[in-house]
């Protein structure tokens, strides 16, 4: 196979060199285990939970210690970049006003930029569609941006899928085909490095490594096709619109709400989830009589479409209903997002599979629908 | 273009109250850069924020021609009532414009049929005010024709009622009421507001209908049209959906896949003919 340009070889324990050569500039977050759990955090080289693996199942989550050689051994967790760049809460500008003035004070974010290490291919193709919602609509969202901006992602190609992801049947992995600065395919004995932009190129030249060869290549395509190859679910990606859209009525939406606890889990780590309500919090105290105001901060937080509270407007709700609030939901996983964003909303990163205490498991709700004959 | 997710400051010129539960705000944009490049057509809205209460979806019931924005709000819940109790010279922020408008320029030379109900008519009365302030009154013609259908539910709740008068000199104007107040004087039409279809002679081939009111009353409204072969694609119809961020990016507002914030609020029927019928959606 021919060799990219910009394809060099890392040896395994450089991989402290990417952490050196970012720290300065950015804050570097990657996966670390935290609660018996593998979460997104600040971490150095030596957080990554190297060796471990993780068993997941409908409604069931646990990591082992394994005797994998590879230090990306695991696959996601209930965590992803969205706790970082569209924060379960956030603070969008504080207020204070009299009754004739008031000023507005965007907040101020971190002063470093976010950097990524770790994130896979179905996390990024999440990423993409959360810049086409909020970067790329009508409306340039300033506190996505904000966070967004000069953020540096170090992806990684799953060399091994996990128990429940479905990425190959969605077409958002397991290999990583854009929006990277670097990916990182881990082999044998290396990592075969190769950079997506100027500045992952530039990253790359300060480490001075060796050029990859055509073996290692060959090496990488056969671990992403012995992925693909090992993944145990999949999802009929392109049949659903046209069935959910056909099916609003279909007997399975209220089976599925029987079953349904509407905790919300499946919206909070799926990668893809983006809805969210905003709200002002009053400062008591800095409320004054002289002249007579009040400040505050407006924040922002995440809203899940299994709330009640979701479709609510004055004097009605428009999805009263458990079954119409999981049809909008997986409505929009599987076929909505497509004609709005041009991208799948469902990545097969198998989330909410893992996370959901009643096992409700997408693939096989997704499996159920069928035209009425 | 200004920025359009963080609120800016516009004072209240004025405020009068329409009915019971409405009043009319006029405001303007206290910046003067943001002033000059605000830019609305009729149909879109704006955020309207009570620092400290919330923001609300409210359109603008003024046409751009008029020299400030004006608001037609019912008194509804947090931020409409914290909205009511202000008054001239008191300040709030704004975000906007945004959505999708009417299409006044494919209605110019169109019979245009307005069909409101209730508060409904306050979008409307942007497109009145255009028409009012772009050809001159008491020159009704034949064609294009413009009519007016309104509805309400008494004579107590028709809002603009002094204005009617003046809509009159453009639009041939038919009213009812849902019932009419023992107490007052009503020589209009009762019932809904769809029986004053059979009142109309449409030519669908050349007409245009702009509709806002209750889903209710606009799919009955849609129905009798397109049983007088005005086709779905010269519908235009003002949907309603809980709005929190108006820009696209809250998820509030989905009608099925689309979003009421910027793909609507007005849609052309055809676009959506499929969802309408939909349970919950
Ligand atoms: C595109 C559009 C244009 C509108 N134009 C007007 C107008 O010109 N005049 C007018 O009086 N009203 C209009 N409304 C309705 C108005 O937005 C609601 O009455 C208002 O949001 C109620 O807010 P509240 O805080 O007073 O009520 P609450 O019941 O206290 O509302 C709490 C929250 O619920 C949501 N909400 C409640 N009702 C509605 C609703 N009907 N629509 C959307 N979100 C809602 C909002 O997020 C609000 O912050 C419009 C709505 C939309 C979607
Ligand atoms: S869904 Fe695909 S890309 Fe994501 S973790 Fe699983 S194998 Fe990797």
């Amino acid at each position: 196979m021919s060799v990219p340009a910009t394809a060099r070889k890392l040896k395994k324990e450089d991989l402290s060199c990417v952490f050196d050569q970012l720290r300065a500039s950015h804050r570097v977050i990657g996966p670390k285990i935290e609660g018996g759990v593998i979460v997104l955090a600040d971490i150095d080289v030596h957080d990554i939970p190297a060796g471990f693996e993780d068993r997941q199942a409908a409604g069931s989550y646990s990591l082992i210690r394994s005797d994998r050689p590879e230090i990306f051994s695991f696959s996601a967790g209930p965590d992803s970049f969205k706790r970082f760049l569209h924060p379960p809460v956030s603070e969008m500008f504080t207020f204070r006003r009299s009754r004739t003035s008031m000023t507005i004070t965007p907040s101020g974010r971190e002063e470093k930029p976010l950097a990524f290490i770790g994130i896979r291919a179905c996390d990024l193709s999440a990423m993409k569609l959360y810049d086409r919602i909020f970067l790329e609509g009508p409306v340039k969202d300033n506190t996505y941006a904000s966070l967004r901006s000069n953020a540096f992602i170090i992806a990684v190609n799953c060399c091994r899928p996990g128990d429940n992801c479905f990425c190959s049947s969605m077409g958002t992995g397991p290999e990583v085909k854009d929006g990277y600065d670097i990916v990182l395919t881990e082999l044998r004995d290396s990592f075969l490095v190769e950079s997506g932009t100027v500045r992952g190129q530039d990253l790359l030249a300060r480490l001075a490594l060796e050029e990859a060869t055509g073996i290692d290549v060959d090496e990488k395509a056969e671990r992403t096709g012995a992925c693909i190859r090992a993944m145990k679910k999949s999802i009929r990606a392109e049949e659903l619109p046209g069935l959910i859209y056909r099916n609003p009525d279909h007997p399975h939406w209220a089976d599925i709400a029987e079953r349904d606890l509407e905790c919300g889990n499946c919206t909070q780590v799926c990668p893809t989830c983006f809805c969210n309500a905003t709200y002002d919090l009053v400062r008591l105290s800095q409320v004054s009589f002289k002249p007579p105001g009040l400040s505050g901060v407006r924040v922002r937080k995440w809203d899940s479409c299994f709330s009640r509270n979701f479709g609510r407007v004055h004097g009605g709700n428009f999805r009263p209903s458990r079954r119409a609030r999981y049809r909008q939901w997986m409505s929009h996983k599987l076929a909505y997002a497509i004609e709005q964003f041009g991208l799948p909303g469902c990545v097969g990163c198998g989330r909410c599979i893992t996370w959901c205490p009643a096992g409700i498991d997408i693939t096989v709700e997704a499996e159920a629908l069928k035209d009425a004959r | 273009m200004h920025d359009r997710s963080t609120p800016f400051e516009a004072t209240i010129k004025w405020t009068r109250k329409e009915t019971r539960d409405t009043f009319t705000c006029a405001i303007r944009i206290s910046n003067r850069d943001i002033q000059r490049g605000y830019r609305f057509v009729p149909g879109q809205f704006n955020m309207l924020y009570v620092p400290g209460i919330g923001e609300a979806p409210i359109s603008m019931s003024s046409s751009p021609l008029d020299r400030d924005i004006m608001h037609t709000v019912r008194i509804a819940g947090d931020v409409t009532t914290a909205l009511s109790l202000l008054g001239a010279g008191e300040v709030i922020g704004i975000r906007g414009p945004f959505g999708r408008g009417w299409p006044i320029e494919e209605a110019e030379d169109l019979d245009l049929l307005i069909v409101a109900g209730g508060l409904g008519i306050a979008p409307l009365r942007s497109v009145a005010r255009h028409f009012m302030k772009t050809h001159s009154p008491k020159k009704k013609t034949a064609h294009p024709r413009r009519m007016l259908l309104y509805g309400a539910k008494t004579p107590k709740d028709i809002v603009f009622r002094d204005e009617f008068p003046r809509f009159r000199d453009i639009f041939d104007v038919f009213l009812s009421v849902d019932r009419a107040d023992p107490e007052e004087y009503w020589r209009g039409e009762t019932g809904l507001v769809t029986q004053l279809f059979d009142r109309l002679s449409l030519d669908p081939v050349r007409t245009i209908v702009f509709m806002c009111g209750p889903e209710i009353m606009m799919q009955t409204s849609v129905r009798e049209l397109i049983l007088r072969e005005v086709p779905e694609e010269k519908i235009f119809v003002s949907m309603e959906r809980n709005m929190n961020c108006g820009m696209g990016i809250c998820g509030h507002c989905f009608f099925g896949p689309k979003f009421v914030c910027k793909d609507g609020p007005v849609f052309r029927f055809s676009e959506i003919s499929g969802l309408m019928g939909i349970k919950e959606l």
